[in-house]
């Protein structure tokens, strides 16, 4: 048998090219449909769900006020008829701690023995749950991303400031809970010494119901168990949604992009495999003509044939799966921290499925042309083998020829009609690569714009100066400090005082997180969804969540109550800000300044283009000292994964687009070899062969180049749309139309270069061909 | 035998051999000139390395040793872009199976080698209709050359030939593939170029066009030149 493969798929050149396209084509392929796949699995397929289900996650996290109800009380709640399972009580407390001097944020710490039990079974990622007094286990995603430069590693001492007598403790471990029932935790004994003097003690019932699919069955739920427990006992309550909201986060971002590039990945392997090894057989049909004349049966043929096509392409499919798993890895480990998974890998079935699928459809590619070369007589093979049908292109060169461009150009040009068929190939390929690049070009824009806009939702600023004691607040000379340290840093744009209060809202029956800037703050730099900045007295602008949940559009008017005052305010923007939380941002005098008690917070600070943030943080950092705190924001390490996956995908979508122009190019000049010996023998040089050749793809790349661009346009806007879906906010109207009409154009060409790079291989052999030995050829 | 003055000499090949991978050389030692406005038959039985000889004149080829001189110009250490300018400039090819372009028209065809020197399209296409009305097939102009008879073709062939007014005129079976009416039609056309001072080299192993249409037959056996200089 392998002397009738050998045989029927003959040696040379162009075989060995093929056989190197096919099984660069199926790695590419291969790793980019298993990357594609194996995101589109773990992420759609449900982490959080997975997370959940392994961890007993909390359909509602119900607060309690101990004050009202009894344990007994607490505990026939686990009996009623909507509830499944119940944990709890758990103390609870909100408590503020730094870090070395430097404020890490305020957190929910739960009183847990340990960290199993029926529900809201909390994952321990590192080190081990605490066992006594002084320990602290935090959550694993503390922290993470925020820039700021608190880090908490097993070992490290944190310093509770809302307790009395500022108690420090240790970190033993790091876990996660899937329901956010809370950032840390600590023993219960421990919890008491953990309160701030003045605040209430509280609890938390964990609660799973029997149904719980959407937010009004678990409300329903919740009040259930409200009605079963005395009046004023349940403060509040959290349902999964919001839990899976946040753990979804930055995730479901990334989601329509993946499945954007897994469909092009797919539909190019489908059609480059089909062209590449369809080619293959096609342009074997003399030799499998002559072979039948000397006796070999249809069946020895077209076995021989997939022999030949085969061996490549499994070496393909093996190696691009494990290529695949490579490039899948970052994403998942990451998606693994967010959800508080231990591992997320490539579903094991993803990596059989795969390669098999493009075993399969090389398979068949390469079976139906083999089986219609080989039912064909000896005769017909041998002629259907030879050169293009006649007539074809005629009228093409006919009027190219007409045109003043040097010959080798206008005779290139007209060659892709004289076989309509493959050119269409060739034309899908380039389109798919053109489209890819273009629509990578133009969501790398989107993201990066939606980096920024998630960075804006940790801290206004690339820098923010914190008060590092106790205090939350700013002291007079703390103030003073902090402006003379930034004023006199170089590098300093811009900064303004910012005051965090949270207002009233009418027809919001919890408070609203407010961010109002003493000062012009108008180059923080956050994205318009639509309508203005604020730039007067009485103006505010909000979130999409803050409409969503009011029920207002920009351009109303709503009351807001702070301290007691009343102020009604006009909406006059929506501003991108990605959060389950709604917002308002306002200027320091339309919340009455300091005579309504507002205090600086911190100070935002954007730095003049070209100055390194890091730089800046030190500089700043020596200059303010010991008492005041700093974090410095930057892009999160997902977005710098998820723009170099989506790079890598790129550049293997435009990889696979230019092996399929190589393939499609060097069946065409082995097409026509004598030609070119014929053209050669004219006295065309080299330059102008390779010219010409090149100039087969340029109408087709033009052509994909034309549709390319309201293609990605239209692929590129959805998809930003179902982006902004999936994080919960809308966009501004000018991410998806990121890309200038000139941009666009010029990014179109990329078109001709995939192409062009593609022909380039085959012009050049092409060119070096010996002019004697092309006349012979057939 | 040296037949030519040193001033007139077009073509001298100097002890050339060729030789494909380690098998006999297909040409070996040859040594030849022919002279400007010669019309030379190169004459021998199959595979004796005839047509090798002539792609070695038309730089198709390099030899593995010896010496090629075409119009001045020693074209065996030519670069291949060279090679193809001095084809163009200098060199008129016409093969036993005419290698017309069959997706071009015949005047297309025709024009082909003036448009690759740089010769404005509309100039080009007033010599190729004058060439295609000298050679009787103006008629078929726009026509395809799988319409075209043999006789036809080949006449377009020879129009695409001269269309740069070469120094020398090589064909290669010339009328191998034609009936004998048509080929000497085609032998009738040579003679009469020749006799207007066009130098050409015809390789053949018909005794009867090397003699009616040649002014010198070289006979090549083997790879060497058996007889040169005959006079018919």
């Amino acid at each position: 048998m392998r002397a009738v493969t050998r045989a029927a798929a003959g040696r040379g050149m162009t075989r060995r090219v093929q056989k190197a396209v096919i099984f660069l084509v199926l790695l590419a392929t291969t790793a980019s449909a298993t990357t594609a796949l194996a995101l589109l699995v773990v992420d759609t397929g449900g982490p959080f769900q997975q997370a959940f289900a392994a961890q007993h996650g909390a359909d509602a996290v119900v607060g309690i006020n101990v004050s009202r109800a009894t344990e007994q009380q607490l505990a026939a709640t686990s009996r009623l008829p909507e509830v499944t399972s119940a944990a709890g009580p758990f103390q609870v407390a909100s408590m503020s701690f730094d870090q070395g001097g430097y404020p890490g944020g305020t957190v929910t710490v739960a009183g847990r023995a340990a960290p199993g039990g029926p529900v809201d079974d909390v994952t321990l990622t590192a080190g081990r749950w605490a066992t006594r007094p002084g320990e602290i286990v935090i959550a694993t995603d503390l922290g993470q991303g925020s820039g700021t430069q608190v880090s908490l590693p097993i070992g490290s001492k944190v310093t509770v400031t809302t307790a009395p007598g500022h108690p420090q403790l240790t970190v033993v471990g790091q876990a996660l809970s899937v329901t956010d029932s809370a950032g840390a935790w600590v023993v219960p004994a421990e919890l008491p010494a953990l309160q701030a003097a003045t605040a209430h003690q509280s609890d938390e019932m964990l609660y799973q119901f029997r149904a719980a699919g959407s937010a009004q069955q678990v409300r329903a739920d919740v009040a259930k168990v409200t009605a079963a427990l005395p009046a004023g006992a349940v403060a509040g309550y959290a349902p999964w949604q919001t839990a899976a909201s946040e753990a979804n986060g930055n995730s479901s971002i990334i989601a329509p992009f993946v499945i954007a590039f897994a469909i092009m990945g797919l539909a190019l392997s489908v059609l480059i495999v089909t062209n590449v090894v369809g080619g293959v057989v096609v342009s074997g049909r003399r030799r499998i003509g002559v072979l039948k004349s000397i006796g070999l049966t249809p069946r020895q043929v077209t076995t021989a044939y997939l022999t030949w096509v085969g061996r490549p392409a499994v070496a393909g499919c093996l190696l691009g799966v494990v290529l695949g798993n490579l490039l899948a890895m970052p994403v998942l480990s990451h998606s693994a921290s967010v959800y508080g998974v231990a591992h997320q890998f490539v579903p094991p079935w993803v990596d059989v499925v795969t390669p098999l699928a493009m075993c399969a459809l090389v398979g068949i590619a390469a079976l139906v042309p083999a089986v219609r070369a080989s039912r064909l007589s000896a005769v017909q093979a041998i002629a259907t083998g030879q050169a293009p049908s006649q007539g074809r292109g005629y009228t093409a060169h006919r009027l190219l020829a007409r045109l003043p461009l040097p010959r080798p150009v206008t005779i290139g040009l007209a060659a892709p009609f004289a076989r309509p068929g493959r050119t269409a190939v060739m034309l899908a390929a380039i389109l798919f690569g053109t489209t890819a690049v273009l629509f990578a070009v133009g969501l790398d824009a989107g993201l990066g714009k939606a980096a920024a806009g998630v960075q804006t939702t940790k801290g206004p600023g690339q820098v923010t100066v914190q008060t590092g004691g106790n205090n939350p607040v700013f002291t007079g000379s703390q103030q003073r400090q902090a402006i003379a340290a930034i004023s006199a840093q170089l590098g300093t744009a811009h900064y303004v005082a910012q005051a965090s209060p949270t207002v009233g809202v009418s027809g919001l029956t919890r408070e609203v997180n407010a961010d109002a800037f003493d000062g012009n703050a108008t180059w923080l730099g956050f994205d318009m969804v639509t309508g203005h900045w604020y730039s007067g007295p009485g103006q505010v602008d909000v979130n999409t969540v803050f409409l969503t949940q009011t029920g207002l559009s920009v351009g109303d008017t709503t009351s807001l109550t702070d301290g007691g005052t009343n102020s009604t305010v006009k909406i006059v923007g929506e501003v991108y800000f990605p959060s389950n939380q709604p917002l308002l941002l306002t200027s320091w005098q339309t919340l009455g300044g300091a005579a309504a008690g507002l205090t600086v917070g911190q100070y935002d600070i954007v730095l003049k283009p070209g100055v390194s943030s890091q730089a800046y943080g030190n500089g700043l950092g020596n200059a303010l000292g010991p008492n005041l705190g700093m974090g410095i924001y930057g892009s999160g390490q997902f977005f710098t994964i998820a723009t170099s996956l989506i790079g890598t995908l790129t550049l293997m979508i435009a990889v696979v687009a230019g092996l399929g122009v190589l393939n499609t190019v060097l069946l065409g000049t082995r097409e026509r070899t004598h030609d070119l010996g014929v053209f050669k023998a004219l006295g065309m040089t080299p330059r102008e062969v390779t010219a010409m050749v090149v100039c087969w793809v340029a109408a087709p790349a033009l052509a994909a180049a034309v549709i390319a661009i309201p293609a990605a346009r239209t692929l590129g806007g959805s998809t930003l749309q179902a982006m902004a879906n999936a994080a919960g906010t809308a966009i501004p109207a000018s991410w998806t139309h990121a890309l200038s009409p000139v941009d666009l154009g010029l990014l179109a060409l990329s078109g001709l270069v995939i192409a062009a790079a593609g022909a380039l291989l085959p012009g050049t052999w092409a060119a070096r061909s010996r002019t004697a030995t092309a006349l012979r050829a057939e | 035998m040296d037949v030519t003055r040193v001033a007139d000499v077009l073509i001298e090949i100097s002890n050339v051999t060729k030789q494909y991978g380690g098998g006999a050389p297909a040409v070996d030692r040859v040594s030849l000139q022919i002279a400007q406005g010669e019309a030379v038959a190169v004459m021998g039985p199959s595979g004796s390395g005839k047509s090798t000889l002539l792609n070695l004149i038309a730089g198709l080829d390099r030899p593995t040793s010896g010496t090629v001189t075409v119009a001045g110009e020693r074209i065996d250490r030519l670069s291949e872009t060279a090679l193809a300018r001095f084809r163009r400039r200098r060199i008129g090819m016409i093969f036993q199976f005419f290698n017309l372009l069959d997706d071009l028209t015949v005047l297309d065809n025709v024009m082909l080698p003036a448009q690759l020197v740089g010769t404005p399209r509309r100039r080009a296409l007033t010599r190729a209709t004058e060439l295609l009305s000298v050679l009787k097939i103006e008629q078929h102009r726009q026509a395809y050359p799988a319409r075209l008879s043999g006789g036809e073709r080949q006449r377009v062939a020879i129009a695409r030939a001269l269309v740069n007014d070469p120094e020398l005129l090589l064909a290669d079976e010339p009328t191998g593939a034609l009936d004998s009416r048509t080929g000497h039609e085609i032998g009738e056309l040579l003679r009469g170029l020749n006799k207007s001072g066009q130098a050409m080299v015809l390789v053949t192993h018909s005794p009867d066009l090397a003699s009616h249409y040649a002014s010198r037959t070289v006979e090549i056996v083997d790879g060497q030149v058996a007889t040169a200089g005959v006079r018919s």
